[in-house]
């Protein structure tokens, strides 16, 4: 431990200053424009704002999208993962396939999209497969089925990353829990779901948070293949539209109301994880 | 403490799950080497509706340069492009590695008061999504007035939450010691900084560089807001733009567009486990 208080304020002191700055200040000092009209007077609305942007038509759907494609990724992430990284174990945690599974996280999803436009067209590889298991062809890159290979984008580049996290946690537990389990007669799926699922919940917690969190950032991947259809209309758009027209009160508003619903759903999570533990 | 039980299935899956996720880079590279006339004809075969299958196209009529030679010397709209998203990059790790590590030191190496409530609020901060932090940035950066200039892009990403996090869980684990067996001569914090502190998170700062480049290098929401001049803008934001009407060249430029961060995925791949590993907050 360093003791110097000099010292401690030349390392904490120009981090600090930034973060104060670009996040916490505004953050704090944001609610100003949440509560007045924006007008020259500058008068005070009380929540105005706030009604009128939880009856807005675009906000709505922007947060029900958001939700909603979060709520698809995340648990496919989720259960991927922890099925990949048992796997993975099994085969002694090759080093080589978790390299490859996180390759495509540092990937350009954009660089992606020509690759994606081709699988997914309407005579591509995905209606060649879906042809083999006598489906009939669809289009996927327009309406509501655009929404599948988008979250296949999304799944694509960031599998890889729960995958790391969970095999680690998975190194940890010890190997003579399963041969008492075996001996007791436990069979394969039950050692699993009894045993390696309650003791990486911390790990697989976490791991729901982030991919939870990180999933509100589709916005990305849909912009390249370049859906703003009503499907996929998510609360970046909208968000982006009111920056544009320097809609402060649209903007605070839609984000104060979105984080409270985040921080509403971590805890309903976190309660819930603590709960489940205190049972276990 | 690893079961090694046989099990062809999962050796199966995984290969075949491996193939899934790194065919579609491989595939960018290989169509790269196609004529342009022949990408091009490719290209404009797809949105048929008539029911006739795409052709899979695996093997070229020769294969040729042709993409590159016209992204890298005759027509110059790509490169400039790429050297915005270079020019944003280098500049946000740049000011990373100032401000980045000596906050992360200073959370992790010294005992003082509010330190916890300080990395809770960095973790706070690091869990928002998106949508609720770029507000406060964009309010900061109009009072500042720079919009529409690179700082726009830049200075924000300075700050990001997730490296501190990140580097601090991994300086949080460094035994004492070892700063006792450097600075035996009672050198100061400044000295076991700069000897000591950095040289020994050598890894985790690898993998903070790489995650970071990529996390700047395919940036989408912020240049896209904040800056409204398009000769300005990054490749990351331009890219499926310029493609749209440049299919002949698109899968050259994509593969280009990967290129840095393949070869620093190569590079630093076992520091960027370690970096993922160390996100379980424990």
């Amino acid at each position: 431990m360093f003791r110097d208080k000099r010292a401690l304020a030349l390392f904490l002191g120009p981090g600090l200053l930034g973060l104060l700055v670009f996040y916490l200040a505004p953050f704090a000092g944001g609610v100003y424009y949440s509560v007045t009209d924006g007008s020259f007077r500058n008068a005070f609305v009380g929540l105005d704002n706030y009604l009128k942007v939880w009856q807005n038509e675009m906000f709505q759907v922007g947060l029900r999208n958001t939700l909603e494609l979060s709520l698809l990724c995340a648990p496919a992430i989720f259960v991927l993962s922890f099925v990949i990284a048992v796997l993975l174990r099994d085969l002694g945690n090759s080093t080589f396939f978790r390299n490859a599974m996180l390759l495509p996280y540092l990937m350009p999803s954009s660089a992606m999209i020509l690759i994606w436009m081709l699988v997914f067209d309407y005579g591509g590889v995905f209606n060649r497969l879906m042809g083999l298991f006598g489906l009939p062809q669809q289009i996927w890159m327009d309406g509501a089925l655009l929404r599948l290979p988008v979250i296949l984008l999304y799944i694509w580049k960031n599998l890889g990353y729960s995958v790391v996290i969970f095999t680690s946690a998975l190194q940890v537990i010890p190997q003579a829990l399963y041969e008492y389990a075996s001996l007791e007669g436990a069979g394969r799926l039950r050692q699993e779901t009894a045993i390696t699922l309650p003791l990486v919940s911390p790990t697989a917690f976490l791991i729901f948070v982030l991919a939870w969190v990180n999933a509100f950032k589709i916005f990305k991947e849909i912009y390249f293949i370049g859906g703003a259809y009503a499907d996929l209309y998510t609360l970046q758009h909208f968000m982006n539209n009111h920056f544009a027209r320097i809609n402060y009160q649209y903007v605070t508003t839609a984000a104060y109301t979105f984080a409270a619903i985040v921080l509403a759903i971590f805890a309903v999570l976190y309660v819930t994880e603590l709960r489940r533990r205190a049972n276990v | 403490m690893i079961r090694s039980r046989k099990h062809p299935i999962a050796a199966i899956g995984l290969t075949l799950l491996c193939a899934l996720l790194l065919l579609p880079i491989a595939f960018t590279f290989f169509y790269s080497f196609f004529p342009k006339t022949e990408m091009q004809a490719y290209l404009a075969l797809r949105g048929r509706y008539d029911g006739s299958w795409l052709p899979i196209l695996l093997s070229p009529k020769l294969f040729s340069l042709r993409q590159y030679y016209t992204i890298l010397i005759e027509d110059t709209v790509y490169l400039r492009l790429f050297f915005n998203s270079l020019y944003y990059t280098v500049t946000i790790l740049l000011g990373q590695a100032v401000f980045v590590p000596a906050m992360a030191c200073g959370l992790s190496r010294f005992r003082f008061r509010g330190r916890e409530l300080l990395f809770f609020t960095v973790l706070a901060m690091m869990l928002m999504p998106f949508q609720v932090t770029q507000v406060p940035n964009v309010i900061t950066l109009r009072i500042m007035g720079l919009m529409n200039t690179s700082w726009a892009v830049v200075l924000p990403m300075w700050f990001t939450p997730f490296y501190i996090f990140l580097l601090r869980q991994f300086m949080i684990g460094i035994p004492s010691e070892m700063f006792e067996a450097g600075m035996v001569d009672g050198a100061g914090a400044i000295r076991g900084y700069f000897y000591v502190l950095l040289p020994v998170c050598r890894p985790v700062l690898g993998a903070a560089l790489a995650l970071s480049f990529a996390d700047s290098w395919n940036m989408v929401e912020q240049p896209l807001v904040y800056l409204q001049n398009e000769a300005t803008r990054p490749l990351s934001v331009m890219f499926n733009v310029l493609t749209d009407t440049r299919a002949d060249i698109a899968f050259a430029g994509a593969a280009l567009y990967i290129l840095p961060t393949l070869i620093l995925y190569f590079y630093f791949q076992e520091d960027i486990l370690l970096g993922v590993q160390l996100s379980d907050l424990k």
